[in-house]
């Protein structure tokens, strides 16, 4: 049983808390035995729940008391936290994003008491134009280079392999028949229709709006040849897709909660070499919800666009609309970026001079700090790591576990030498240690106790989410 | 009245505060809090492996609780390692552990099932694959025990009223629960699947969000 018992009463539990504000409220301690605490920590962060995988962020956190509690005691402690401005609330079906205050007590020896409350925030702006990315204007881009370098390999695998073999062969046939059908998919999506419809341009602007604007565009295309098309129809989606589960259970939910089809032009016939331009124009609903980008748990905005042609494959082509909100900017969602581009700046900035100051100036601690701040948003986290790599620092760490097997993909890993996994010291990051053969010793000996000695930073291990550090053969204790 | 785009965005009520619950209860968890809410007899376990070559190895298909189980031992033996072997992509990291967890054990390649076994360290393998055989060979005595046909609806009935229970919102008000009936049929339906279970109890209770009237006396309803 937990020898204290906290709850959190805030101030204004039922109002919708604008991003960037502060929340305020108190929290209560129950004490039935005297204890210990090494810190009442108050955090204001969010947590996304519902089909996807659960993923989470810290935005502020306040150590509100430290010292003994004795039995009986019922202290209150008031806090007041700044209110994270992205991600917003969000309530569907498969997602939800809730913001929290959470409080827990720091005991030694026990389970740490916890108490949590969720709040509403609405955020006054959103990602910034530059930050967002049209993830299907990308993928095809990737799918055409791709699928280029694919046919020139191919072609010089297996043409020159046939040569070599001094003829065709069943092996080289077979060969072929996983390409050739690749070949057949892109030739009957993409080649088909252009073949009769010609190059078809096509376009939205602004691929960034708030809930109730506007977006506008145009679909321009000269017919090669005379087509019969059944439609050009627009369908404009709103859902919400997340991932659960991990490996072979990992599983893609998607949820279209809002749909809308316009039919841009009915059924006729095109003449061959005479222009057509087709106006677009999508109004977004004034409640829409922002489109959200998380790990494992996106809200998306997309505008379908498909020529029917009969007996014959369709044209097709997939928008996405970034949803932000229309308040002043304030590079909120970007904020992963925007520390990304502090932190790294303060890396090459220099800051007093500590016993772990590297010679570019920045401290192990403050590193350690902004990993520690990044590390559940693995695309800033690679940026930073790729930034700060190669600086040496003087470390301290708390030895976890060796590692029995790393990977035989890990490049770091001494000839004869080993990695264990350790942490920092406050705040307390994970990391991978690659332990030089001349070191083995030393660190047998540490069991799991406290490691002082002089590290590279060589990378961020994406799977484990530690940072990894190699040792220099001269560490001291 | 507010539409349903509205509700998404810009509520000012939660979906679940009607029966006092602050999520849906049969949603993805976090890695711990599956630990701390699995209910498994972990205490034989622990013994069975607190010597080296000893190992246990869970069977069973998927849904059944290999990995629920694992998790729990995982939290319960501070000096244990647990890793999960992915169906793609290169074996992770095996970090040295009293006992070493490894799920998806199937799944180990070779050279690194060799390093592992040749440890002698206490393992607890989550398998489809009966390992019994590469694993004396190493000098391990092997416990192998089946996952799933303890599943009954009494089980399952606790099991999924302990995810309403670390859904509750408020710590003084009454939560909804299933009863036996409810866990009865949803054995009937599903078997020993505790993962199809929860997907479909997700949907049921889904539809039930930002409810307040027209329910059956304001209770939550689990099976139609």
């Amino acid at each position: 049983m937990a020898k204290c018992d906290l709850s959190i009463e805030l101030d204004d539990p039922q109002a919708l808390h604008a991003g960037g504000s502060t929340i305020s409220g108190v929290v209560r301690v129950r004490v039935d035995k005297n204890v210990e605490t090494k810190g009442l920590v108050v955090t204001s962060g969010w947590a996304t729940h519902g089909r996807g995988n659960v993923t989470s962020g810290v935005f502020n956190s306040k150590t509100l008391f430290t010292g003994e509690w004795r039995s009986g005691d019922t202290p209150e402690y008031r806090f007041e936290l700044p209110v994270g401005s992205w991600p917003p609330s969000y309530h569907g079906n498969y997602l939800n994003i809730d913001h929290n205050i959470t409080a827990q007590a720091k005991i030694a020896w026990a389970f740490d008491p916890k108490a949590s409350q969720t709040f509403l925030m609405r955020p006054t702006g959103g990602p910034e134009s530059a930050a967002w990315k049209d993830p299907a204007a990308s993928s095809n881009k990737l799918g055409c280079v791709l699928f280029s370098i694919f046919s020139i390999v191919f072609c010089v695998v297996f043409f020159g392999g046939m040569i070599a073999a001094g003829g065709p062969s069943i092996v080289f046939l077979a060969i072929a028949i996983v390409p050739l059908l690749v070949g057949l998919g892109y030739g009957f999506k993409v080649l088909l229709p252009r073949y009769l419809l010609g190059n078809v341009e096509c376009s939205l602007s602004p691929n960034q709006v708030s809930p109730g604007e506007e977006v506008k565009g145009e679909l321009v295309f000269k017919p090669r040849k005379t087509v019969s098309i059944n439609a050009i129809k627009l369908t404009f989606q709103a859902s919400e897709r997340v991932v659960s589960g991990s490996g072979s259970n990992r599983k893609t939910h998607t949820n279209v909660f809002f749909e809308k089809e316009q039919t841009l032009v009915g059924e006729t016939t095109l003449q061959p070499g005479q222009e057509k331009r087709v106006p677009l124009a999508v109004q977004l609903p004034g409640d829409a919800p922002y489109s959200v980008d998380l790990t494992d748990n996106d809200l998306i905005w997309n505008v379908l666009i498909r020529i029917d042609i009969p007996r014959w494959p369709d044209w097709t082509k997939n928008i996405a609309i970034a949803v932000v909100p229309s308040g002043k900017p304030m590079q909120p969602a970007a904020a992963s970026a925007g520390t990304v581009a502090e932190a790294t700046s303060q890396a090459v900035s220099p800051v007093g001079q500590e016993a772990e100051v590297s010679p570019s100036g920045i401290t192990f601690t403050e590193t350690a700090q902004h990993f520690w701040e990044l590390r559940n948003d693995r695309e800033s986290v690679m940026e930073l790591a790729g930034a700060v790599s190669g600086l040496t620092f003087d470390i301290d760490a708390f030895v976890e576990r060796r590692l029995l097997y790393s990977g035989d993909d890990d490049p770091h890993v001494f000839k004869d030498g080993y990695a264990v996994w350790a942490h920092f010291t406050e705040p307390p990051l994970p990391m991978v240690l690659y332990v030089p053969h001349d070191l083995a010793d030393e660190f047998e000996q540490i069991g799991r106790d406290l490691w002082k000695g002089r590290g590279t930073i060589v990378g961020w291990d994406a799977q484990h989410r530690r940072l990894q550090i190699k040792l220099e053969n001269s560490a001291v204790i | 009245m507010k539409t349903e785009l509205q509700e998404r965005s810009c509520g000012t009520t939660m979906p679940w505060q009607w029966c006092n619950l602050r999520r849906n209860p049969f949603g993805e968890l976090t890695r711990a809090e599956r630990a701390q809410l699995a209910v498994v007899d972990i205490q034989g376990i622990v013994q069975q492996v607190s010597q080296d070559h000893t190992a246990v190895q869970f069977i069973g298909d998927c849904g059944r609780g290999k990995t629920t189980r694992m998790l729990a031992l995982a939290h319960a033996m501070a000096d244990a390692s647990y890793v999960y072997l992915p169906e793609d992509g290169p074996c992770p990291s095996i970090a040295v552990g009293r006992p070493i967890l490894i799920d998806e054990a199937q799944r180990l390649p070779r050279k690194v099932g060799k390093a592992v076994f040749a440890s002698g360290l206490p393992l607890v393998l989550a398998t489809h694959r009966d390992l019994s055989r590469s694993l004396r060979r190493f000098g391990y005595s092997v416990d192998t025990q089946s996952i799933g046909a303890a599943n009954t609806p009494e089980l399952i009935c606790k099991l999924l009223n302990r995810r309403v229970e670390a859904s509750r919102r408020e710590p003084d008000v009454a939560v909804p629960r299933l009863s036996l009936h409810d866990a009865t049929v949803l054995v009937r339906k599903f078997g020993s699947d505790v993962r199809s279970m929860e997907s479909y109890l997700y949907d049921v209770v889904q539809s039930q969000s930002f409810v307040s009237l027209g329910l059956d006396h304001g209770q939550m309803r689990f099976v139609d």
